[in-house]
């Protein structure tokens, strides 16, 4: 199989279900499913004037916040959990306590909290993107070769200079294959977080064309949104093989509940 | 597990509850934003005498149960049949590589015009949302079936079909119920989700009910319910997979 055909492969299924999605809609010739070509010129005049973007904006400033908070909280805390025994027996159970829970339901009770602005929508994210990057730095660190870390203490490496000299280098390819499934899962928080409490973002944008039965629009925004996933997780994928060339190649879990 | 260890193992969610109770019932935190842990528990388990509660959690577990069902059947057939021959790395692959960093949730709308605002429409959410893990563990898991097995199943004179049965599911199965435990939990949450966004009944609609009166309790029961259920059905297929499988090592 060649490179090329391989990075060709998504869009000739992109192209796939966009024929599937034609057929099904000249078939059923109903409002309720507008034929995919007049979703996309749809989809591309939403943006193209611009109409789409200040809540595409809004949407994706959301999901930065809570990505680097997370990041800044759930990694580090990961990475001590491996090494430390007593830690993870404090961190662990409260983690798998949290799993289940659907976190864009507690919208409604931040919104007492924290009030209308964009902080409960930030929270959500960053405790939805939090868990996949707390649960695979703490395996990266877990797994780290012990002979590495003896050598260095043998040398003299202090612990802080031994966690940045090596437990992070080496846990790397695992924090970012958490970091990944945490873009896909952050994504689906903001999206979800936007439809509950309806006031700005694509997912406000979605529901509020289908409220004026605008359905041509809501599906051109589904359409936008979509591809923000997949172009998020294709752009971090890029990221990810360049830092980790050196790694052997896993596969990606990719889907983990948000 | 010995009693110290289960005990470390499980102190901090603990403390954690106790030390919200504290602060709720010393008045350090308003208990109309934040109700004490006990009082939530105590009107969770009232609950179950409410006839509005339990219609909800059953409309609730209908959807979460039939989409559920679906995809794990369909998930592992999808999976099973796709490994074998060319078809999985030429269309299956690609497929997943487009479908599964795409949120599921921002189709609900579209589900919704197309399968209406009742059970459909959310059991096809939890179904799309909920196969993705298992359809990637089924096939995923019976490509890794090692070939020899095959062969000497198929010279032993067992047929095609019956290698299928037989012993590609077998091989592929510690995988698929992996997967099916991350269903689980993905199913619970985005079921709920879908109440929540578009109301109707359920007990994601339930906490919709009680935010515009303004009942904090009641915000929180439904959330519990999800989360308890999940956590529950999560458990329970980690005992299953270990019961089921004790030939095969953990991983």
């Amino acid at each position: 199989m060649t490179a090329l055909a391989d990075r060709l492969r998504p869009l000739v299924a992109v192209v796939f279900l966009l024929a599937l999605w034609q057929a099904a809609s000249l078939l059923l010739q109903e409002d309720y499913l507008p034929p995919a070509t007049a979703v996309l010129a749809d989809a591309g005049q939403l943006l193209a004037s611009g109409a789409l973007i200040p809540d595409i904006l809004s949407s994706l400033g959301r999901l930065a916040w809570g990505f680097a908070f997370g990041i800044v909280l759930g990694i580090p805390l990961g990475l001590v959990s491996g090494r430390s025994e007593r830690i993870n027996d404090f961190v662990a159970p409260l983690l798998a306590l949290f799993y289940p829970v659907p976190k864009a339901a507690l919208m409604p009770i931040f919104l007492l909290w924290f009030g209308a602005g964009d902080i409960s929508k930030i929270v959500i994210i960053i405790m939805s993107v939090s868990l996949p990057l707390v649960y695979h730095s703490y395996q990266g660190a877990k797994s780290v070769d012990a002979k590495l870390l003896w050598s260095a203490a043998a040398m003299g490496t202090g612990r802080l200079r031994q966690f940045w000299k090596i437990i992070l280098p080496a846990s790397l390819p695992e924090v970012l294959l958490g970091t990944r499934v945490a873009i896909v899962i952050g994504v689906i928080a903001m999206v979800s977080s936007e439809m509950i409490v309806r006031q700005n973002g694509v997912g406000y944008y979605i529901f509020n064309t289908l409220d004026m039965a605008e359905y041509q629009t809501t599906y051109a925004v589904i359409v936008v949104v979509a591809a923000m996933g997949y172009a998020l997780d294709w752009l971090f994928e890029r990221v990810r093989l360049r830092l980790t060339f050196w790694a052997p190649e896993r596969r990606a879990p990719l889907v983990e509940p948000a | 597990m010995s009693l110290s260890r289960l005990l470390a193992r499980s102190y901090s969610p603990i403390l954690l509850l106790l030390g919200w109770e504290v602060l709720v019932r010393s008045g350090a935190m308003p208990s109309v934003l934040v109700p004490a842990p006990s009082n939530v528990i105590l009107r969770l388990v009232q609950s179950f005498g409410d006839p509005v509660f339990l219609f909800d959690l059953q409309q609730t577990l209908f959807r979460l149960f039939s989409g559920l069902a679906l995809a794990i059947v369909l998930g592992t057939a999808i999976g099973v049949a796709s490994a074998q021959g060319g078809i999985g790395e030429q269309i299956l692959e690609p497929l997943m590589r487009v479908l599964a960093p795409i949120p599921k949730i921002a189709l609900f709308p579209a589900l919704l015009l197309l399968f209406g605002f009742d059970h459909l429409s959310r059991i096809i959410l939890v179904l799309i949302d909920a196969i993705i893990p298992v359809l990637l563990a089924a096939y995923y898991g019976a490509r890794a079936v090692d070939e020899r097995l095959l062969w000497s199943a198929r010279s032993a004179g067992t047929s095609p079909a019956g290698c299928i049965w037989r012993v590609v599911l077998p091989a592929a199965l510690p995988g698929i119920l992996t997967g099916v435990r991350i269903a689980i939990v993905i199913a619970c949450i985005v079921v709920f989700l879908s109440e929540m966004v578009q109301p109707g009944d359920g007990l994601g609609d339930l906490v919709i009910r009680a935010a515009r009166a303004f009942r904090t309790i009641d915000m929180f029961v439904p959330i519990v319910t999800i989360s308890i259920l999940g956590f529950l059905m999560d458990h329970a297929l980690a005992l299953i997979r270990r019961r089921v499988l004790v030939w095969m090592p953990e991983s």
